[in-house]
């Protein structure tokens, strides 16, 4: 049988296999597959690991994730409160970072490895290492040096600082920033982790003006990807656009795979890669709440024959929302499996 | 001479120049413009300007929303204590993130752009109950609740916008108050406000002074 990692490195590869790799975020629907609240969920990664492997072999997509939620970066740069949900993401509820002198005391922890909030990641991560390593790309969350301060102080006071506040305050913020980065980076990929998704927001021109992405933004986006190299790392913003930056990350991070927005345009977005890399084309999945199973289909369908001619062609989701309905994720992925066949297609 | 001091204005907001922006309007004081003329003749029709660019395709960056709104409101705040007789209130508004959502950045935006307007906003910060959406509108007199949601299950929730139209329709508010929602959800499924029985939505802060201008002109006695 074909695994979700061969379809993965034949696609990178420009070759096929059955059909083009497709990518489910499923995350909070965890708790769903198990049966219990979000945070008991969340409290302990053998859920985690045990609800992923569940979902994986039920509705047969190609990755399994290590994420709990975002939040946890905060927690483990010292965030004390998480505020959880019945039916939504745990967010984080208190800042790490209230006033800018808090920035000079902002700790990063030397051994990721023995701090408590990661421990129960590092147990998931075993897991799903013995069950399904190099069988399903293991899938890891990490915020960007320029999108980490996000977590700590809230948009708004990260925005704030960033365009209006004092720059040397901005840097030393930022250098902290990047020190984290690198080591969780390290860390997921000694657990295990194969595919690091390397979340960047302030890198979309929906945030930042083109001029300030190339002054600010990219010259942290190559810092910290020569810092921890190319391998298994994923450009992604959020689900916020980027096609106009492609040829720039690429070119000068060598970044191969770019998880773009729904938002952007597909075809284009592969225009620009152009063989350079691997096109994620991603859905609207704030639509498959509502999504009647013919409007599902046809979605499938325009992405899948916008993105997989001439290959290098994966499909995926954003955070899968808890309200979409089991119904539609199976629909979303039946038809997933059935367009971006290369069977079918006799190639 | 006012057209040039406009123009420079203009440009420093599209290049998110804040002391730019300050500086061209502390030298139209010193040149003798006044401070009412500084909003309604600067200020506020830089915003329509840029509400303008964005309806015919230009596509502005969150950054470019967030200075447009600070450096209004900023101007606006220092003008208005020159004001030779307070200004004309066009009217009233609460705003706050819904139930269980405390992403704060999008009402922040939302309120600078108000303000500049002469629209008086309250706040009521982040995670605010429906009840207290209501209860603060009646109390305010506001003709416009803004409720903001930037997650899936705050957006949709039972207990957000929702439970606020439950809460206009059992108090029969509905002809006197009107909802308009925004956030993440919203700008990826532009039928939503329609699910969550809002009465409109903004795509970004700056057409949303404009939309709600419109909604209190509606319920305007
Ligand atoms: C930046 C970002 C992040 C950053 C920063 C988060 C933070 N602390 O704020 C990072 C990378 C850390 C992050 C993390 C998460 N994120 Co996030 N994030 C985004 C992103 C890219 C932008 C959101 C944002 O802050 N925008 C700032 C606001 C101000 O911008 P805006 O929406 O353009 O606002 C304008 C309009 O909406 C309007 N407006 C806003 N409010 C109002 C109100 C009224 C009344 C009106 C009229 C108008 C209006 O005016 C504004 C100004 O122009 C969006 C995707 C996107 N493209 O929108 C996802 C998104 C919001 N995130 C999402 C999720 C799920 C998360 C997490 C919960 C993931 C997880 N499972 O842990 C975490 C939560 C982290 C936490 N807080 O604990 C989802 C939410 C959807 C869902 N599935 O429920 C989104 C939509 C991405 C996606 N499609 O999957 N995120």
């Amino acid at each position: 049988m074909i695994t979700g990692m061969e379809r993965l490195v034949a696609a990178i590869n420009g070759g096929v296999s059955d059909r083009i790799p497709v990518f489910c975020n499923l995350i909070d629907q965890g708790a769903k597959e198990l049966g219990m609240p979000l945070k008991e969920y969340y409290a302990d990664g053998a859920h985690v690991a045990e609800a992923q492997l569940r979902m994986r072999e039920r509705y047969g997509h190609d990755n399994v994730w290590s994420l709990f939620y975002v939040g946890k970066e905060a927690e483990l740069l010292g965030c004390r409160k998480i505020r959880y949900a019945e039916d939504g993401p745990p967010n984080v509820e208190d800042y790490v970072i209230k006033v800018y002198d808090d920035i000079a005391v902002l700790r990063i922890p030397t051994d990721l490895n023995a701090h408590p909030a990661f421990r129960e990641e590092l147990k998931c991560l075993q897991i799903l290492k013995r069950e399904v390593g190099g069988k399903y790309p293991i899938c890891a969350y990490v915020t960007s040096t320029m999108t980490l301060p996000a977590l700590l102080m809230g948009m708004d006071k990260w925005l704030e600082l960033l365009l209006c506040g004092p720059p040397d305050l901005r840097d030393a913020l930022l250098t902290k920033c990047h020190e984290f980065f690198v080591k969780e980076m390290t860390a997921y990929r000694d657990a295990g982790a194969d595919v690091l998704v390397y979340s960047n927001p302030f890198g979309s021109t929906d945030t930042v003006s083109m001029n300030y992405f190339h002054d600010h933004s990219l010259p942290w986006i190559e810092r910290d990807i020569k810092a921890v190299g190319t391998a298994g790392i994923v450009y992604y913003c959020g689900t916020s656009r980027f096609n106009r930056v492609i040829d720039s990350v690429l070119k000068r991070t060598g970044i191969g795979v770019y998880y773009l927005s729904p938002l952007d345009d597909l075809v284009e977005g592969k225009k620009i890669i152009a063989g350079r890399g691997l096109t994620c084309g991603v859905i609207n999945d704030m639509k498959l709440i509502d999504w009647t199973r013919e409007e599902i289909r046809a979605e499938v369908r325009r992405l899948i024959e916008a993105g997989m001619p001439g290959g290098k062609f994966l499909f995926g989701t954003g955070v899968m929302p808890y309200q979409i309905p089991e119904e539609n994720i199976r629909t979303m992925l039946e038809a997933a499996y059935e367009y971006g066949s290369y069977e079918k297609q006799g190639s | 001479m006012l057209e040039q001091i406009i123009k420079s204005y203009n440009e420093a907001i599209f290049d998110t120049d804040r002391e730019q922006a300050l500086h061209v309007i502390h030298s139209a004081i010193t040149q003798g413009v006044s401070p009412e003329d500084v909003i309604f003749k600067i200020v506020i029709p830089a915003i329509e300007q840029m509400v303008k660019s964005i309806s015919e395709d230009f596509d502005a960056n969150l950054a470019q929303h967030f200075m447009t709104a600070q450096i209004a409101a900023e101007v606006t705040e220092e003008m208005l204590a020159h004001f030779s007789k307070p200004p004309q209130v066009i009217g009233r508004v609460v705003i706050g993130t819904a139930e269980g959502d405390l992403h704060s950045l999008g009402k922040r935006i939302v309120m600078g752009c108000l303000k500049a307007q002469m629209i008086e906003v309250t706040d009521l910060g982040v995670n605010v109950p429906a009840e207290r959406f209501v209860a603060e509108a009646v109390a305010h007199g506001a003709r416009v609740i803004g409720i903001s949601a930037m997650m899936a299950h705050t957006a949709r929730g039972e207990n957000g916008c929702l439970r606020v139209r439950q809460l206009l329709q059992e108090r029969g508010l509905e002809g006197k108050i009107k909802i308009i929602v925004g956030g993440a959800p919203f700008r990826f499924d532009h039928e939503l406000y329609r699910t969550v029985q809002a009465d409109a939505w903004a795509e970004d802060g700056i057409s949303a002074g404009k939309i709600i201008t419109d909604l209190i002109r509606e319920v305007q006695p």
